[in-house]
């Protein structure tokens, strides 16, 4: 007897159950996101190698911006969202805290892939003539770090890159004994390519 | 009557004596993470004892990793404090330092902040505008007529060297004493000279 009213209540159940989810009208989705300390003109992004758009800095320095691609693409269609073109003077990459830039649309309630710029940095740096002991020291400044060229050094590079704007200034934090080294074309304001004519000259102390 | 509740209470507060001291006989790491450490001087505690001393830092810029030599045990609450700092820093902040342990801890973080001093020096002779001054990044517009100039302020021990972005109108100059270690005091004997 019970089994007679229970067939034909799982058999409603699943009737509705079929009903619900067997919509014409598939869930449509929006491929966005949100980009973090852009700073400059230039980013664009791409879904499938398509569909691009371009993303702008924020009105107000340090803001983050969310971009969205024009159009929705419904419930198991893939997106594959990549950087087509880096902004001036820095690089966009994935957020490594959620490094998804592809996937099926409805596996997730809401499609959102951030990413992070960062200023790029540059090396600077030059040649040495005549560090015929060791001993010399040479620092940008208190926060660019410091460098110890061996002796018979031809060149040398600073650990710490410049990152794009910033100031540089490069002096001789110690002589080495016996010499007098000077700094050439000690400082700038960095741009987009390495510096390497920071060049030093020393001579034996008279 | 009375006495025997007096020998439970005695034998009751020797049993919760003796468990308290239970040494370090734990399972569990405790430690994390201290930046702006460039000399020795800090000294960390937990819970008032199991006293570290921390190096100064290899990394070079101040930064480092340590761990308890004692162990904690499960369920132990750990309260890690700061008894002693590198004199060049003007605070040590502890920061996720009390708890109680579950697990390896390795997520105290111990902060310290340097103590800073003044970066100045005088200007000579200055007539034309534009000269611009740069210890590093840090970047300072000196007006024609000055008599002086301001740095940012530098941390104690940091090195720091001055130097010329940009010469003034027709004026050439010169910096004396520029670079050197910042020591305990503000530094003001850098020398800008200009010519003609």
């Amino acid at each position: 007897m019970k089994s007679f009213l229970i067939r034909p209540a799982l058999a409603l159940a699943l009737a509705a159950g079929l009903a619900g989810c067997g919509g014409s009208d598939k869930a449509e989705f929006t491929v966005a996101g949100t980009v973090f300390d852009l700073a400059y003109e230039g980013l664009k992004l791409t879904n499938n190698g398509g569909d691009t758009i371009t993303v702008s800095p924020p009105a107000k320095a340090g803001d983050a911006v969310n971009y969205a691609f024009p159009g929705k693409i419904e419930y198991g269609d893939v997106y594959d969202v990549r950087v087509s073109a880096q902004p001036a003077h820095q690089t966009c990459t994935l957020n490594n805290n959620y490094p998804v830039n592809a996937d099926t649309a409805g596996r997730l309630a809401q499609i959102s892939i951030p990413y992070l710029c960062t200023i790029n940095d540059q090396a600077i740096g030059g040649t040495i003539t005549g560090l015929t002991v060791a001993g010399l020291v040479l620092t940008n400044g208190s926060t660019g770090g410091t460098v110890a060229p061996a002796k018979d050094a031809t060149s040398y590079v600073f650990p710490l890159e410049v990152k794009y704007n910033q100031t540089y200034g490069v002096t001789v934090l110690t002589q080495p004994a016996g010499l007098t080294c000077t700094v050439s074309n000690p400082t700038g304001t960095m741009g987009d390519v390495a510096i390497t004519n920071i060049n030093v000259a020393c001579v034996p102390r008279t | 009557m009375k006495s025997s509740y007096l020998r439970a209470g005695a034998a009751l507060a020797c049993a919760v004596a003796l468990s308290a001291c239970g040494g370090s006989d734990g399972e569990l790491l405790l430690g994390g993470s201290y930046s702006g450490v460039t000399k020795t001087g800090l000294v960390l505690l937990n819970n008032g004892g199991n006293r570290l001393e921390i190096p100064a830092s290899t990394a070079g810029n101040g930064t480092g990793t340590f761990w308890f030599n004692d162990l904690v045990s499960t369920d132990d609450e750990y309260n890690v404090t700061v008894d002693g700092r590198p004199d060049n820093v003007k605070d040590c902040v502890v920061y996720n330092g009390k708890g109680r342990a579950a697990f390896n801890i390795s997520s105290v973080q111990v902060v310290c902040t340097f103590k800073t001093h003044a970066l100045n020096g005088s200007v000579a002779n200055l007539k034309g505008a534009g000269l611009v001054l740069v210890n590093g990044s840090d970047r300072v517009e000196v007006p024609a007529g000055a008599t002086g100039f301001a740095m940012a302020e530098v941390a104690e021990d940091a090195v720091y060297g001055v130097a010329i972005l940009q010469q003034p109108a027709n004026q050439t100059c010169t910096i004396a004493n520029g670079g050197g270690t910042m020591g305990k005091v503000d530094i003001s004997n850098v020398a800008v000279t200009c010519a003609p």
